[in-house]
């Protein structure tokens, strides 16, 4: 007798099932996970690591992101609204900009702007803090430039014709009408920039780091080699999710309600 | 896209990530030693993670212990040259690994090489994660400077203020922490960003190894060194994981041996002069 096909499918779902059940009780069986604990999620060394790994890496790396993302902001619709201009200088500059700091790895691009540019001009940066977030918030700007374009574009033809028959100005058409519907669309990939930059500011640390300016991959590895043991590692790892997770959440939130609110 | 170019845009998405799954770089030695010729093949007493190579962990560049001959890309140096002879003698060929120095000692402990040959202090707390061979190298800490400052940076108590560079894990660090409390001090994770910081004027000294900065302020002419704390000397040693006794033992014959038939006293004049 012939199986129907929603038998088969039944089928194939239980044994998927089963298999699934098999490893993870293989898994729970077959792990030291003795042995794993001591290596990775001893709580001696967890406990070591507060509270300095929240009072200063911690801030640290939230300093880093909130002026990265505020830099890249600005940037990324002064270019993304360059982009879209009449005046082709305005888009071939922003179009090479936008390139140029998409297309370097943000590590060369820290060197070259923490070093090189120093010592070609014999300049030196005012702050710390400005020497690892400028070139974040350059970078930054470059994708979040292209993430605006697109919301903008998005946003159907319609709209700007509308606006501009009712008399309103270009600039004030983009300003009222056109760039808060964007917003809408631009919300969940920026906040997925959000989440890179907060991990992107583990690099910074090539640049020199003080105490001051510790941020929680540094701290973590520091932690690596005084303790030789992998857990302060576990724990950085551990302090990154609970930044980021909370932003992803909020992301998913706030596009099920503008989901909600187009319908 | 057509059948074949979906095929070849999926090989070379795997030929990338394959090519970028490589930790470290690393090379191995294909000329035929350059040392002296009557070396007697001793039996290999110890088991290399790769058979038929002395896998060595480094953090180079590091002149002039361990770097790259710049036309032959051969790896040179006090250590290498050390480290090649020790090869030699067991009928092995040296192959180099490249990997940060912070927590360089743990590695033959995870297996990514035999033995660490990285101008590493041996020190009490790294002693306690890892086997350390005799001492093969007396050094004691510096400081270097731009020359503009060789006059005024010559002490520990005119770093006050000042902002010092020290490489992350090293015993000068250490020091640094210890003795200059009152300095502004930046751990970096390499020597080269180190000395540009110094270049860019980011940093105002380096504190490291006497012969690190020694040799820069030879090669370089825009910095000094302006002054050596040789109060506090420190001794170099290789690393091999706690518990491979074989090896250890077996290093620690060669340099015994390399001490008293002239190979040690050769290398040391090579790049420090004679003694």
């Amino acid at each position: 007798m012939a199986l129907s096909k929603r038998q088969k499918a039944q089928y194939l779902r239980y044994s998927v099932y089963t298999f699934s059940c098999l490893v993870l009780v293989a898994l729970a069986l077959f792990v030291d996970w003795n042995r794993l604990a001591g290596a990775m999620f001893r709580w001696d060394i967890v406990v070591k690591q507060f509270p300095d790994i929240l009072t200063k890496a911690a801030k640290n790396t939230l300093i880093f992101t909130v002026m990265g993302f505020a830099g890249g902001l600005a940037l990324g619709l002064l270019f993304a609204l360059m982009r879209l201009s009449k005046i082709r200088a305005y888009r071939w500059f922003a179009a090479t900009y936008i390139e140029v700091f998409r297309g370097i790895p943000l590590v060369v691009t820290l060197l070259i702007l923490g070093f090189g540019i120093p010592i070609a001009f014999q300049w030196s940066w005012p702050n710390p803090y400005l020497r690892g977030a400028v070139p974040l918030a350059l970078v930054a700007g470059a994708y979040i430039a292209e993430t605006i374009r697109a919301g903008i574009e998005a946003v159907p033809k319609g709209q700007m014709e509308a606006a501009r028959s009712l008399g309103m100005g270009y600039p004030r058409a983009m300003v009222t009408i056109i760039i808060p519907q964007a917003l809408r669309i631009i919300i969940p990939p920026l906040t997925n920039e959000l989440v890179l930059l907060i991990k992107d500011t583990s690099l910074i640390s090539i640049l020199g780091v003080t105490s001051g300016t510790i941020d929680i991959t540094r701290f973590g590895r520091d932690g690596v080699n005084t303790t030789a043991n992998a857990t302060p590692l576990i724990v950085a790892g551990l302090v990154y999710l609970a930044m980021t997770l909370p932003l992803t959440q909020l992301a998913a939130l706030m596009e099920r309600r503008a989901k909600a609110a187009s319908r | 896209m057509t059948r074949s170019t979906r095929f070849l845009a999926s090989l070379a998405a795997l030929a990338f990530i394959v090519a970028s799954c490589g930790g470290g770089s690393s090379s191995s030695d294909t000329t035929a030693p350059a040392d002296d010729a009557e070396v007697e093949v001793q039996e290999l007493t110890f088991q290399p993670i790769a058979a038929g190579k002395l896998t060595v962990c480094s953090d180079a560049p590091y002149e002039p212990f361990e770097f790259q001959d710049p036309t032959t890309k051969e790896w040179t140096g006090f250590d290498m040259d050390l480290m090649r002879a020790v090869a030699t003698r067991y009928g092995l060929t040296l192959e180099v690994t490249v990997q940060p120095f912070d927590g360089i000692w743990l590695a033959p402990q995870a297996g990514t090489c035999d033995v660490v040959a990285s101008s590493m202090t041996i020190t009490d707390e790294r002693a306690a994660n890892a086997g350390f061979t005799d001492g093969y190298f007396d050094s004691y800490q510096s400081l270097l400077v731009r020359n503009e400052d060789a006059e005024t940076l010559n002490s520990i108590e005119s770093l006050t203020g000042k902002t010092v560079a020290v490489q992350t894990g090293t015993t000068g660090e250490a020091y640094a922490k210890a003795n200059a409390p009152k300095a502004k001090i930046q751990s970096f994770d390499d020597a080269a960003a180190m000395f540009l910081a110094l270049e860019s004027k980011q940093v105002d000294a380096i504190l490291q190894d006497f012969p690190i900065n020694a040799f820069r302020a030879t090669k370089q002419g825009t910095t000094t060194v302006s002054i050596s704390f040789d109060d506090e000397t420190e001794q170099y040693g290789f690393a091999v994981a706690k518990t491979n006794e074989t090896l250890l033992s077996a290093l620690n014959d060669s340099l015994a041996e390399f001490n008293s038939n002239g190979t040690y006293d050769a290398i040391f004049a090579k790049y420090f002069g004679a003694k």
